[in-house]
């Protein structure tokens, strides 16, 4: 490690998010000093690990330049399908693995309706959620499924009495794909095809294949953050508490996800997740009713969009408008 | 034997246009071929068949006897065929070494080898003796070191055969000289080079053979060093030039001053002046991003101004968006037609009369559009323009590039609308040469009905042979004044290349 | 005269036949004629056909804002939570005490105001649409909370009560009767006035219509503004029709302006479509979802066939564009 490398790490955005979500939790602190005892802070990583197991698979998908606003949707399908599953007396394991399974056919259907057909992604995905939502309403009669399984609790477990599954799903998750992200030809695609799709095409990449796996792995996290949640409730809700959706997207942005493609990185997206999450159990504990709290991750994404326009968006622009001012010489016809 | 490329008659069809029809020629190993033509002849359109983003409806391409179909860009890239654009295909976000390998990466058994992917760029960057940081968002490079990055892309593909689309169009002399000595190299080991430019110096420079293109047909091929600039131009055109331009019938009385500019600066210009009479044709000459566009577009409203005075008509005024100018009487027919001239899903009519709608109502408190009124404009343009059109309502998208054109020509000099002052960015780009001829009639038409009009082109000829006054820029200021009849291409060119 | 005149009227008369709307209308026809079978006739009773009508209203004022922005180019998906937020603020405004005429006036200057913010999210930072008006509707959802507090709360006002539940002549529903007449309105302004052109010209190309003088932010501000008025006139509508505000108010009809939008023929891209093709696809949506309920489908189902419809209704829209494109390039 350079002198430069870590000058450039100091400078960048990553670090400036960094020093927020330490200002903003030790601010909370300073409030009530019980904000960080080991309950509380135990109960945060819990409650982020299911919006932050979506928001990695937004992340990617965004990298990549494509979107999925069905993800919370998705996500309460897995804990319905795989409660239903277990219900039925199937073990846990392989109900688990069949709910990722069904998970990965929704992807490659929003895969292919956006891809194939050419319907824009943020809506037909929306036309999705609703179906999804409305199976999960019209299978459970908008009941909660319990699921009496005690090898299925998994979910509110610790390892090794301290960290919560679920949180550990979370950072393996984020080394995997930062793995894949810095250190393999399909991650360097990825960003290669959400920053010039045409510079992709034309440099022999295949994007809407890129797009597709991308579009799959999206689902079955989504629905992998859904039996994750209902291992640890032990039962499956057709209904969602919160906007998981909207947190997801927010924390992926927050974190330095390029919304329109191209560039971002999961340890950004952890301090997203992170800062997001802390701030918003801090409203908690200053036992502000939940509405403010939903005001104010609506705001958060507001002003995280408007942090991607100046920062990564700039850059693009730069090279984006010549381009296209040059891209559109006429008669020589497309 | 030595390698070659072919291509066998290769068509191309697009609606309402053929773009290419049965090319045939072929590029020796160890040469370069300098492939020329007008806009619309249909060079990218071929480089684009080479390089598997487009099929062609016909014909094939040949390389070193084998014969090749390209399917998509993959297929032409594994073949070993490396097309640099225009139009710079890199991912501004990844640093200069992930964009200059995109594919093939070093790795190891933890993944990819950043700290061996530094190092090769490195060395590429170096070979080209650049200043370049490989760890640096490609975003952040100015656009000549960016077109630089392309090339070395290209380079270390170590691709059999290489194709530049005008790579010298956003260079330095010193880049062009980098660029020039590394296509000498290529040269030298043995590649297929094709080269697209429009500069001659360069043709004759660096090229070996010349292919000439023109509407799309295979015009001659010939060795660079039996020609010269005059023969090449003339099989561009296909014609002699001269007597377009002498036939024209040009207003000679001059008016008023109408627009005088002083010392107008933005973000692109730099202390610009200049001033304009009713009734005279005013050139703007340059290279592309010498900053022609970007002084109408201050003086229309469309881009903030930074300082200096715009006097038209004898007052000050500056206009803070392009409505204001239009009532005030300045009319702009924008450099790209298809991208800001028209509005390609509506119908002829609506393209017409779009700035003068205020002026074709009707009924109760004059709220509602007289379609009658827009009907009768619009036919008087048709006629007056000769556009052929099968109908008012045919949608504009439907048209022929020079028909287009004519829509927006119309649109800005009918009877409703009060310009005095007629902008015209680029009329010609993309448009046969027969219809280019009529539009030159036009302008001067238009200065003999007592419009003062601005007039911008990347084609020499057509600058210093239409207008009656030229302004050449470079780099955001103005370099030099000629009047028609002492201006030539050596003296324009000279102060566009200015440094 | 009479001459073009007819010429004119058949040329019209046979791009119709061969157009999207009639497939639609056809469309909407196999789908009455569908229910009217399946619920043996119920579905066809005068009382059924009151029930469609007065169900309209309120997509019927969704669609009319979200259709102009469509044109225009942009797009509105807050206008769910902007209408509920609407209702909700309007019957705690008259709980309080407002008269009904201020509290009225106060309401539809909330929703266009809310209209406006969206404008300025979109503008101010270049966002996409459906990104920042997502984002606003988190924002109204936590207000809805807020103001809702838990609790429904009850609004009995005659006039309220007249305008939601009201019929005239017995089979006319007067909030339907206002939305239609709100809808005549707006298709005489797109076409027959320069304001109607110019968005259409904004919609199909925002620079050239720029230089050509049209202002095309200017544009986006004011059919915010409209698209967040409209939405609170349907939020007022389901107040005035349940008597009461809770907090789920329009949001289950979230997204039925842009389905009923794309089914009449206004494309994402902008620039295209009109009123009348809103109309019958907003008779499509409709009859559907009424057909659906009559012949006994749960609520929770319905879900399924509205996402489906939408996605239906989606890939006519591209199928479309495809064919026009291909067909010139």
């Amino acid at each position: 490690m350079n002198v430069q490398a870590v000058k450039r790490v100091l400078k960048s955005k990553k670090a400036l998010l960094l020093l927020i979500t330490v200002v903003v939790i030790a601010a909370f602190y300073f409030v009530n000093p019980n904000y960080l005892s080991m309950d509380s802070i135990r109960g945060t990583m819990q409650r982020m690990s299911i919006t932050g197991i979506m928001a990695l698979g937004i992340a990617c998908l965004f990298i990549s330049g494509g979107i999925d606003l069905a993800s919370s949707s998705e996500c309460l399908f897995g804990g319905v399908v795989c409660g239903l599953l277990i219900k039925s007396g199937i073990p846990w394991g392989w109900a688990v693995a069949a709910t990722l399974a069904v998970g990965g056919v929704i992807g490659a259907l929003n895969a292919f309706l956006a891809l194939k057909i050419g319907l824009m992604p943020f809506i037909s995905t929306i036309a999705i959620s609703s179906v999804l939502q409305g199976i999960n309403l019209g299978v459970t009669n908008a009941q909660n499924i319990p699921i009496p399984n005690p090898t299925f609790a998994w979910g509110s477990r610790n390892l090794f009495g301290i960290l919560p599954i679920p949180f550990v799903i979370m950072i393996v998750l984020i080394i995997v794909y930062e793995y894949v992200l810095k250190r393999t030809q399909f991650g360097r695609n990825m960003y290669i095809v959400g920053g010039n799709v045409y510079a992709a095409r034309l440099s022999g990449l295949n994007p809407d294949r890129i797009l597709t796996v991308l579009y799959i792995n999206n689902a079955v996290v989504s629905t992998l953050a859904g039996i994750v949640l209902a291992s640890r409730m032990q039962s499956a809700s057709p209904l969602s508490m919160s906007d998981s959706q909207m947190d997801a997207i927010t924390a992926a942005i927050l974190g330095g996800i390029a919304f329109y493609g191209g560039g971002g990185d999961m340890s950004g997206c952890l301090i997203g997740i992170l800062l997001l999450n802390f701030f918003s159990s801090g409203l908690n504990m200053l036992a502000l009713e939940s509405y403010w709290t939903t005001i104010a991750s609506g705001l958060l994404l507001i002003i995280a969009l408007m942090f991607d326009y100046l920062n990564e968006r700039a850059a693009q622009r730069a090279l984006k408008v010549k381009t296209t001012a040059r891209a559109a010489a006429p008669g020589e016809a497309k | 034997m030595s390698e070659y490329l072919e291509f066998q008659g290769i068509s191309k069809a697009y609606p309402g246009v053929q773009a290419l029809s049965d090319i045939s020629f072929r590029a020796e190993a160890g040469r370069v071929l300098a492939l020329l033509g007008e806009n619309g002849a249909g060079k990218s359109t071929l480089l684009k068949i080479l390089s598997g983003d487009i099929r062609p409806d016909a014909g094939g391409i040949v390389i070193s006897g084998e014969e090749m179909s390209f399917p998509t860009p993959r297929d032409a890239i594994l073949a070993g065929v490396s097309v640099i654009y225009q139009e710079r295909q890199l991912v501004p976000l990844l640093s200069v070494m992930e964009n200059i390998f995109p594919g093939a990466l070093p790795k190891t058994a933890l993944g990819i080898d950043k700290n061996r992917l530094r190092a090769e760029a490195k060395a590429v960057i170096g070979k080209f003796g650049l200043p370049i940081d490989p760890d640096e968002p490609v975003g952040r490079l100015s656009v000549a070191y960016q077109q630089m990055v392309e090339i070395m892309k290209a380079y270390t593909r170590n691709s059999r055969i290489i194709a530049f689309d005008e790579p010298t169009a956003p260079l330095t002399d010193t880049e062009t000289d980098i660029l020039f000595r590394l296509i000498g190299d290529l040269k030298a080991e043995g590649k297929i080079i094709i080269y697209v430019s429009h500069r001659m110096a360069e043709i004759f420079k660096i090229t070996d053979d010349v292919v000439v293109l023109k509407d799309g047909k295979f015009v001659k091929a010939m060795r660079t060093q039996d020609t010269d600039e005059r023969a090449l131009i003339q099989a561009m055109v296909g014609r002699d030039i001269g007597d377009t331009y002498s036939n024209l019938s040009r207003n000679e009385e001059y008016g008023d001053v109408l627009l005088e500019v002083r010392g107008l600066c933005t973000d692109a210009l730099d202390d610009v002046s200049f001033s304009l009479r009713r009734g005279e044709v005013l050139g703007l000459a340059g290279l592309v991003g010498a900053g022609r566009t970007e002084v109408v577009r201050a003086i229309f409203g469309a881009d903030a101004i930074e300082a200096g005075e715009i006097i038209f008509e004898g007052k000050q005024v500056r206009f803070t968006e392009p409505r204001d100018a239009i009532r005030a009487g300045i009319a702009l027919c924008p450099e790209d037609r298809k991208e800001q001239g028209l509005i390609l899903s509506r119908s002829v009519r609506e393209n017409v009369t779009m700035p003068v709608l205020s002026k074709l109502k009707k009924g109760l408190f004059n709220m509602f559009l007289d379609r009658d009124a827009e009907n009768r404009l619009t036919q008087e343009v048709i006629d007056q323009f000769t556009i052929r059109t099968p109908s008012i309502n045919k949608i504009a998208r439907e048209l022929s590039g020079g028909n287009q054109q004519k829509v927006i020509l119309g649109r800005w000099t009918n009877e409703k609308v009060s310009t005095k002052l007629l902008i015209l960015d680029e009329p010609t780009k993309g448009i046969d040469v027969a219809t280019k001829a009529e539009i030159y009639q036009m302008v001067c038409d238009f200065a003999k009905a007592g419009f003062a009009v601005i007039f911008i082109s990347s084609e020499l000829t057509e600058v210093i042979n239409v207008s009656d006054r030229i302004i050449v820029m470079h780099n955001g200021h103005i370099t030099g004044e000629v009047m028609r009849q002492e201006a030539t291409e050596e003296n324009v060119l000279a102060l566009a290349m200015l440094d | 005269m009479s001459g073009t005149t007819q010429k004119r009227t058949l040329t019209a008369l046979k791009r119709f036949i061969v157009s999207k709307t009639a497939a639609m209308i056809l469309l909407f026809i196999l789908l009455s004629a569908a229910f009217a079978i399946i619920s043996k006739g119920i579905f066809i009773k005068p009382k059924n056909l009151v029930n469609i009508l007065s169900s309209m209203a309120i997509s019927a004022f969704l669609t009319e804002g979200v259709a102009l922005l469509m044109i225009s180019g942009k797009l509105d998906l807050s206008t769910g939570a902007s209408g509920t937020l609407c209702g909700m603020f309007l019957a705690y405004i008259l709980r309080a005490g407002f008269p009904l005429i201020p509290a009225l006036v106060v309401t539809i200057v909330l929703g266009a105001v809310i209209g406006f913010i969206n404008a300025l999210v979109v503008n101010s930072m270049d966002i996409a649409p459906f990104i920042a008006t997502l984002a606003t509707s988190s924002v109204m959802t936590g207000f809805i909370y807020l103001i809702a507090n838990k609790k429904t709360i009850d609004v009995s006002n005659p006039v309220l009560k007249y305008y939601g539940k009201g019929m005239l002549f017995d089979y006319v529903p007067v909030s339907a009767l206002v939305a239609f007449a709100a809808m005549v309105v707006i298709g005489i302004i797109l076409h027959k006035t320069e304001f109607g052109r110019n968005i259409y010209l904004v919609g199909g190309n925002p620079t050239a219509a720029m230089l050509a003088g049209v202002n095309p932010k200017k544009m986006s501000y004011i059919l915010f503004s409209t698209c967040g008025f409209f939405s609170a006139l349907a939020g007022i509508t389901l107040v005035s029709r349940l008597q009461s505000a809770s907090i789920t108010g329009i949001s289950a009809q979230r997204f039925q302006g842009i389905t009923a939008a794309v089914l009449g023929g206004i494309s994402f891209g902008g620039g295209s479509g009109g009123m009348a093709g809103a109309f019958v696809g907003l008779l499509i949506l409709s009859t559907f979802s009424n057909g659906l309920t009559v012949i006994g489908v749960s609520p929770h189902w319905q879900n399924v066939a509205s996402g489906l419809l939408l996605l239906f209704a989606l890939t006519l829209d591209v199928l479309n564009e495809k064919r026009i494109t291909n067909t010139v390039a």
